[in-house]
């Protein structure tokens, strides 16, 4: 008796009445629907047959101004859409929270930030998109491939320090990752864990 | 260095004595050091960072969690050896769904130190750099210095060794001085990974090390044998390392399991009696496996041979020893090689032995031979005798034979056995595989020694003929069942291969039968082409796929339909089984696929599912890992609206799917 017992408890299986399916390196990317800071309406559709890139964004992060005041976000955007690689920066500060724009102010921050994206910020202030992905951070970064599925998930480097100084002597997971993925080979490290700012929901 | 040694020597003046306290400060926080008045020569002492911070801000763990990032330290030390940083165990801060790890309020983070011999004074000097958040978050910078003279005591000021105490008390402490042990660590649907703890009292808080594996949330706990259960989620698509640490807290003390292997069980004490009692079962279930109706036939052949040999006490008693230690030798050659395909992390499963094509065949071209000289085709004489008659290393070979054909009819506690098997230390799994061999062995081995027992054997006699004559029928029932399991591999043509080479060897047989030394070899050579023949041709028959026949009713195993319909609070029924399995053959046969069980199905709208693992499918593999078995039959069972299943015994019986349907009765 003891010993069917134990084979029950040994049974690990237990399965939420839904899972949460947030964004997994492997796996189909969620959908989204988020219009930008122009009004302009952009789905996950839209980008098929395209390499994607999808970045969170808070300007008062210390780690988004780590990366932004130092340029070494801006020239990733523009190396990398240089590559006919699409690119997405996107807010989901809520209302009233840190990070919050409105569309006029996002359209400004996006100049003032020289902002290199594909479209001038994607706006997510219900917090949907950010929830669907995952998003933990600013930044945190999602790269998807044509087919649809997301390839990385995670920091945008592997050091989580605020200093802009670091950078330099940082291993980029999101350049390492692109590269690899776009020459067909296999990407080392494709779920990282990222650091920076809560995403202010 | 000059300005270090300025700023040194200016807030010497300023205290007037040898406590030097530098501090850093930034928005909401305040660092300083927390240190001796003087430093004890020849010994390691704490040492600690205090960080005062605002109310309702925090700084961060090691592991900070979904978001933030733990201090840092970067410290030059010179006259003594300074440790790693020590981190008192955190607290779950809960930011909408997210959830970091640190501390709210003051907090030390400490470290030894320990004096280098000889030296007078110590110097330290550190960079740092910190996050404070409340909701918002601001990163600090800080460099500090200190200088502290070596006495042969320590000298503290006591309210500085207090507050020092206190977070050191929350340090944690090593694992052997840890009440909570991991009993197993595994992994689960829908990204889980569930810890087992197993101590006394109420659930302690757990924290995990590594914040790349497992979020930061509160797990889910449930009570488990001996302890408790934790429900960790796993970040998505994070990579599964062979162990992972865990830091556990309880009653203001902690203590951290730096390294719990994944998918595996720790040796402790309070696990003996359980270990005990699954060698016990393990023996039984070994037992139980000589009645199986594919080791029989074995048993049959050897049993057979002993009474003709008419052989002594001594002798019968050598026979006993040497079938017995057959026996144990395979089942540890089998744990030990699935101990070290596990130890590579693949997933592998009993009964894997049926499911290369090539081993099937071979058992198949071995049952027929000896079907066809039970039934006096040709005089088993001295050539295959040899292999599985009273030579002496035939027992030997006998033994081994019978473990292969026993392995996949695992009887209803190897299951369990096995289960734990795949989960328990190595030492412990290998006494279970021990266990079975040695439960395999005793009835026969207790037939040799006890000549009571065996002079109860009929005598020999003409008898014998017509008995040999008969164990011919299981062997050739054996050999259709082993054509069937190949035919369920390679499809059709597994059918084709098997049936031609056993007409091929019958006629090959004949042929060597005619007189004449040149027909025994034409004969032979004959055989061994078509040997050759037959297993060269397998693989390439391997790539047709079978078909899995699917009745109506029953599905294809399919993880995602079956998630679906627990979503849908529809019940779920799942036959894992395989095509060699033969236990798995007589429940289909007899309660499955039954117009009884159809109907109740089909009434109570059951998602009926068979997790057909004939050929080794990996996902089913998975799915019997996660209930803790390696092995067929399985019978799953999810009532409506529940997702933990109920295990059926593995002799079904039509009273049982009846039983599913009706309302639990008061004991459960």
């Amino acid at each position: 008796m003891n010993i069917l017992k134990q084979g029950l408890l040994a049974s690990v299986l237990s399965l939420p009445a839904l899972a949460f399916a947030v964004a997994t390196p492997g796996e189909a990317a969620p959908e989204f629907s988020e219009v930008d800071a122009k009004g302009k309406m952009h789905s996950l559709a839209d980008y098929k047959g395209d390499w994607l890139v999808l970045e969170w964004f808070n300007k008062d992060c210390p780690y988004v101004r780590k990366h932004y005041g130092s340029g070494n976000m801006q020239s990733l955007q523009e190396t990398y859409t240089g590559k006919d690689v699409k690119w997405l920066t996107v807010i989901s500060s809520a209302e009233g929270k840190q990070g919050y724009l409105q569309p006029v102010e996002a359209q400004n921050q996006a100049k003032i930030h020289n902002l290199n994206a594909s479209a001038p910020f994607l706006l997510d202030p219900d917090g949907d998109m950010g929830r669907a992905y995952g998003a933990k951070t600013t930044p945190h970064m999602f790269i998807i491939n044509p087919e649809g599925e997301v390839v990385y998930a995670g920091a945008i480097d592997d050091n989580s320090s605020a200093n802009p100084d670091v950078i330099p002597e940082s291993k980029n997971y999101v350049a390492a990752a692109l590269d690899a993925a776009m020459a067909g080979k296999p990407v080392e490290e494709a779920s990282t864990q990222a650091y920076g700012c809560s995403v202010k929901y | 260095m000059l300005k270090q040694w300025t700023l040194a020597l200016a807030l010497l003046l300023c205290t007037g004595q040898a406590l030097a306290q530098a501090t850093a400060s930034g928005d909401h926080v305040t660092v300083r050091w927390l240190a001796p008045e003087a430093l004890a020569a020849k010994e390691s002492q704490p040492l600690g960072f205090y960080f005062e911070v605002d109310p309702e801000w925090h700084v961060y763990w090691r592991n900070a969690g979904d978001s933030g990032a733990a201090p840092r330290f970067d410290m030059a030390v010179q006259g003594a050896e300074a440790g790693p940083i020590q981190w008192p165990y955190p607290q779950r801060l809960p930011i909408e769904h997210l959830t970091n790890l640190g501390y709210e309020g003051n907090v030390a983070y400490l470290f030894n130190l320990a004096p280098e011999a000889g030296a007078e004074s110590v110097e330290l000097t550190v960079d740092l750099e910190w996050l404070v958040c409340k909701v918002d978050c601001i990163p600090g910078f800080g460099k500090m210095n200190l200088n502290l003279p070596v006495e042969p005591e320590a000298r503290w000021q006591e309210s500085e060794r207090e507050r020092l105490n206190t977070f050191a008390a929350r340090v944690p402490r090593s694992a052997e001085a840890s009440p909570w042990q991991a009993a197993s660590l595994l992994t689960g649907s829908n990204n889980a990974l569930w810890l087992h703890l197993q101590g006394e009292g109420d659930a302690p808080q757990v924290f995990p090390l590594d914040g790349a594996l497992l979020g930061a949330g509160k797990p889910d706990i449930e009570p488990a044998e001996g302890g408790y259960r934790y429900r960790f989620e796993r970040q998505p698509g994070a990579a599964l390392p062979a162990t992972t640490g865990f830091v556990i807290a309880q009653g203001g003390s902690a203590w951290e399991l730096p390294a719990v292997a994944l998918g595996s069980q720790a040796p402790q004490q309070g696990q003996a009696q359980a270990l005990w009692l699954l060698l016990l079962a393990a023996f039984a279930g070994g037992l139980i496996l000589n009645l199986m109706p594919c080791v029989f036939p074995v048993l049959s052949i050897k049993l057979f041979g002993l009474i003709n040999s008419g052989a002594s006490g001594g002798a019968r008693t050598r026979e006993g020893l040497l079938y017995s230690s057959g026996v144990l030798v395979t089942f540890a050659a089998l744990g030990a090689l699935l101990l070290a395909l596990r130890a590579g992390g693949a997933a592998i499963g009993w009964g894997f032995q049926l499911q290369s094509p090539a081993v099937v065949l071979a058992l198949i071209v071995l049952f027929w031979l000896m079907a066809l000289a039970f039934s006096g085709v040709f005089e088993f004489g001295h050539k295959l005798m040899s292999l599985a008659g009273n030579a002496s290393g035939g027992s030997f070979v006998t033994g081994v034979l019978a473990v292969f054909v026993a392995a996949p009819c695992t009887g209803p506690f190897m299951g369990a056995a096995l289960g734990a098997a795949a989960i328990l230390p190595a030492a412990s799994a290998m006494a279970i595989f021990l266990g079975l061999g040695a439960g395999l062995a005793a009835p026969f081995l207790l037939l040799t020694l006890s000549p009571a027992l065996l002079s109860r054997l009929p005598r020999p006699g003409p008898w014998m003929d017509r008995l040999r004559q008969f164990f011919a029928f299981p062997l050739y029932a054996t050999v259709i069942w082993l054509a069937w399991v190949l035919g369920r591999l390679l499809g059709d043509s597994g059918w084709l291969i098997a049936c031609a080479l056993a007409l091929w060897l019958t006629f090959c047989l004949w042929l060597g039968g005619q007189s004449g030394r040149a027909w025994r070899f034409i004969g032979t050579g004959a055989a061994a082409a078509g040997l050759i023949a037959a297993f060269a041709y397998l693989p390439a028959a391997g790539d047709a796929n079978s078909a899995t026949a699917g009745q109506s009713l029953w599905q294809g195993y399919d993880r995602a339909r079956i998630e679906r319909a627990l979503a849908e609070r529809r019940p779920v029924f799942i036959d894992y089984t395989a095509a060699w399995c033969i236990t798995c053959q007589v429940n289909k046969k007899l309660v499955l696929d039954t117009a009884h069980t159809s109907e109740l199905f089909a009434k109570h709208n059951v998602l009926a599912i068979r997790a057909d693992w004939t050929r080794h499918d990996p996902a089913i593999t998975e799915a019997l890992a996660e209930l803790g078995r390696n092995s067929v039959p399985v019978y799953a069972w999810y009532a409506p609206g529940t997702d933990t299943p109920k295990l059926l015994p593995q002799l079904l019986q039509e009273r049982m799917m009846t039983e599913l349907f009706q309302p639990p009765s008061g004991d459960q």
